[in-house]
């Protein structure tokens, strides 16, 4: 028996608790899906799972991090930096800066520590024209002599037209000085990602339109300035729309986004030989995934993909034995040795089935981080 | 009776004191009532929003075939377009800065949307928001007007009369409301087509000048967009060739993009979501029909089973008065026909 007192008490209190905890559990029933990116450094679980040869510079939220045998470090503070990439010599980054209405390329340390600014894509304080006189500079990349630098510019630009073209400039010099190597389709987007070769010339991606009149991506290649217009050849077909390509260290390969004009982003890989590129073999088909990125020593490729119930575009990394599996060791086959107290007919010999190749998947490295897909990673070995 | 208690002083004892079977009834109820009060206070406010979002009621007359809708040939219709349950819902977008006086604006996007819930198929055809029309209150225009002179009722009656088209419900967001939403779903996964680079891009959501303009960048391939820049993506169309049209076809990415992430939410995400969304959502689905439309929605995995189109020519061509495009009549409403009976 209970007193009715404390029974009107100890129900008031069993009400009170029920109601706040009903509340606060459906708080917590939320999806995850708008629970912002946590900083690589601080993420959790951390990337200590698989540890990636070498140091890997990557972009999130405006800021450059690296990550060296398991650990993230913050290069740059959240200010807009994004595509790193290495000198061929691996001693320094260019990277850019993304302001609201321009960017730049800088020089930075392995640490993260700015060297100089290389462009100056500000309108002049005079300029009466500052929308005009504004510019964006993208995808900087290195020659191997690591004296010119590679990069998208928006110039020439045509009023309402402003197309991205690959530039080439000295290092140490101005844009003035610089030469302008493509003559973008107007009214497409341009030219983007120069990737310079060691032959001479460059890899890059035009965006152009398709014959069903769809924006589409192709790579080209090309060996002189050729702003005139005549310039190399495609080596993608329009109706692929690959992007994002990236060279083997022994630069016997390619790989590359294409989306087929599509919602979608496969990993393919193409053969090289400097100037075309062989047949194409998609070894990833159910990610959408971005900026394959070849690691220095040849034991994979890294990417950025969504992963279920994670922020967006996490790091991945494909070990190299999913797109070039080892030759399976021959299975022995028995073989008849004439002799012994057996004399009849010998059994002829059976084709032994091949062994089964394990099959290789993708390794999630980091959880919850939401790299930027729009920035190319650099991997120093 | 023992002595030294009296019976009064008994009765009122007991009435003090309960049976643990009642106790324990009234403890369930209790905790049932409780919890009922713990999910009315969770869900209340995002059902006062949906409740002002929903429901909205248009008063739309008769369409007025036109001459040039008679005069088209009838294309028989798949049989699988017309599935049980299947209905039309017209999507507009719109400006919603200070250009404009609330409820007299422009449709920058305007999609007829064709779900067939038992064949789990939808699609989708994009108006381009420059297309010369007759207007169902007379006149004729850029059929972003439409909405503008009738608002939702207009936009629906005009297409309604102009295509010939049976349109159930419509969906009206403002810019503000798709950043909202699409911030309040985390962002959304896109493969842009191209970059997106406008150096007059329209600064007018946050600017105290709405006639402002700014340079955008959006960089091409596969990305995770906010709010913001998933806006500059589909509103952007100066540097797109194709203007409108290519518009358009970004406008019908984000869309699937979207839906993609909304499938990842919980019935517990509703009230933030509908919080973000407040006052920049108005649809004429009413809040019942919208529960149960959300776990049919769900079921649509198939990304082969969405078609979207856009107008192009020939089922269009410039030249039209103030830089409009004039439809091909009979073009058109051929493929409306096949699509959306």
């Amino acid at each position: 028996m209970i007193a009715r007192f404390s029974l009107a008490v100890g129900l008031s209190v069993l009400m009170l608790l029920t109601s706040v905890g009903t509340y606060m559990y459906l708080g917590g029933r939320q999806s995850k899906v708008a629970v912002p990116a946590q900083k690589p450094t601080a993420a959790s679980p951390r990337a200590h799972a698989y540890n990636l040869s070498g140091t890997l510079y990557l972009s999130q939220s405006g800021a450059i991090y690296s990550l060296s045998t398991g650990r993230f470090h913050q290069l740059t503070p959240e200010d807009g930096w994004t595509q790193p990439s290495l000198y061929p010599d691996n001693s320094n980054l260019l990277a850019v800066r993304r302001q609201p209405f321009y960017s730049d390329v800088y020089v930075l340390g392995r640490y993260g520590q700015v060297v100089r600014k290389v462009t100056s894509n500000t309108a002049p304080a005079r300029s009466h024209d500052t929308t005009g006189d504004s510019h964006w500079s993208f995808y900087p990349r290195l020659s191997p002599d690591g004296n010119t630098l590679w990069m998208s510019y928006d110039s020439p630009k045509f009023g309402y037209d402003v197309p991205f073209s690959i530039w080439a400039m000295p290092l140490g010099g101005t844009i003035r000085q610089g030469k302008l190597w493509t003559n973008a389709i107007d009214y497409t987007g341009g030219d983007m990602q120069p990737i310079p070769l060691r032959g001479g010339g460059i890899m890059y991606t035009k965006f152009s339109y398709g014959p069903d009149e769809n924006l589409v991506g192709q790579l080209w290649r090309t060996t002189r300035p050729t702003p005139s217009g005549v310039e190399g050849k495609a080596l993608t077909q329009p109706g692929e729309d690959c992007i994002q390509p990236s060279i083997s260290p022994d630069g016997t390969q390619v790989v590359m986004v294409c989306t087929f004009e599509k919602q979608i982003a496969h990993l393919e890989i193409a053969s090289w030989n400097g100037t075309t590129l062989g047949p194409r073999r998609a070894v990833i088909v159910d990610q959408m995934v971005a900026q394959p990125t070849w690691a220095p020593d040849g034991s994979g490729i890294a990417y950025l993909a969504p992963a279920v119930g994670s922020a967006p575009f996490q790091l991945w990394f494909l070990p190299k034995d999913a797109y070039n599996p080892p030759v399976p060791s021959p299975t022995p086959v028995p073989t008849p040795i004439p002799g012994g107290p057996y004399n009849g007919t010998l059994p002829s010999p059976s084709t032994a089935p091949a062994a089964a190749a394990p099959v290789i998947k993708p390794i999630q490295i980091t959880t919850n981080d939401g790299f930027d897909a729009t920035s190319p990673m650099a991997w120093a070995p | 009776m023992p002595l030294g208690i009296k019976p009064g002083r008994r009765a009122r004892a007991s009435r003090r004191r309960l049976s643990i079977t009642r106790t324990a009834v009234l403890a369930v109820f209790a905790v049932f009532i409780s919890a009922m009060a713990g999910s009315l206070a969770y869900f209340l406010p995002a059902a006062k929003l949906a409740w002002d979002a929903t429901g909205q009621v248009v008063s739309i007359a008769s369409p007025t075939p036109l001459p040039s809708t008679a005069q088209s040939s009838p294309t028989p219709t798949p049989a699988n377009l017309q599935g049980q349950g299947a209905f039309t819902v017209l999507l507009l977008g719109s400006d919603d800065d200070s250009k404009f006086s609330a409820d007299h604006v422009l449709t920058q996007s305007m999609i007829l949307v064709r779900v067939i819930p038992s064949s789990k198929q939808v699609i989708m055809l994009s108006i381009p928001r420059d297309l010369y029309v007759p207007f169902w209150t007379g006149g004729s225009g850029k059929i972003d007007g439409a909405y503008s002179y009738g608002q939702a009722g207009g936009a629906i009656a005009t297409v309604q009369q102009d295509f010939g088209v049976h349109i159930n419900d419509y969906i009206w967001i403002g810019l503000l409301g798709l950043v909202k939403l699409i911030d309040a779903i985390g962002g959304i996964d896109v493969v842009t087509s191209a970059p997106v680079i406008d150096d007059y891009y329209p600064s007018d959501i946050y600017s105290r000048n709405p006639y402002d303009y700014e340079r955008v960048a959006v960089l091409g391939g596969p990305q995770h967009l906010d709010g913001i820049h998933a806006m500059q993506y589909v509103r952007s169309r100066h540097n797109d060739l194709q203007s409108d049209i290519g518009r358009s076809k970004r406008q019908q990415q984000v869309l699937l993009a979207i839906r993609q992430k909304a499938k990842q939410m919980s019935p517990a995400d509703v009230p933030s979501l509908a919080a973000a969304l407040g006052g920049e959502v108005k649809t004429s689905i009413g809040l019942d029909r919208v529960a149960q439309l959300i776990p049919l929605a769900a079921t649509f995995d198939n990304p082969d089973s969405i078609t979207t189109m856009v107008m192009t020519p020939p089922l269009i061509h410039g030249g039209g008065p103030g830089g409009s495009l004039l439809p091909n009549w009979s073009a058109i409403l051929a493929l409306v026909r096949a699509y959306f009976p």
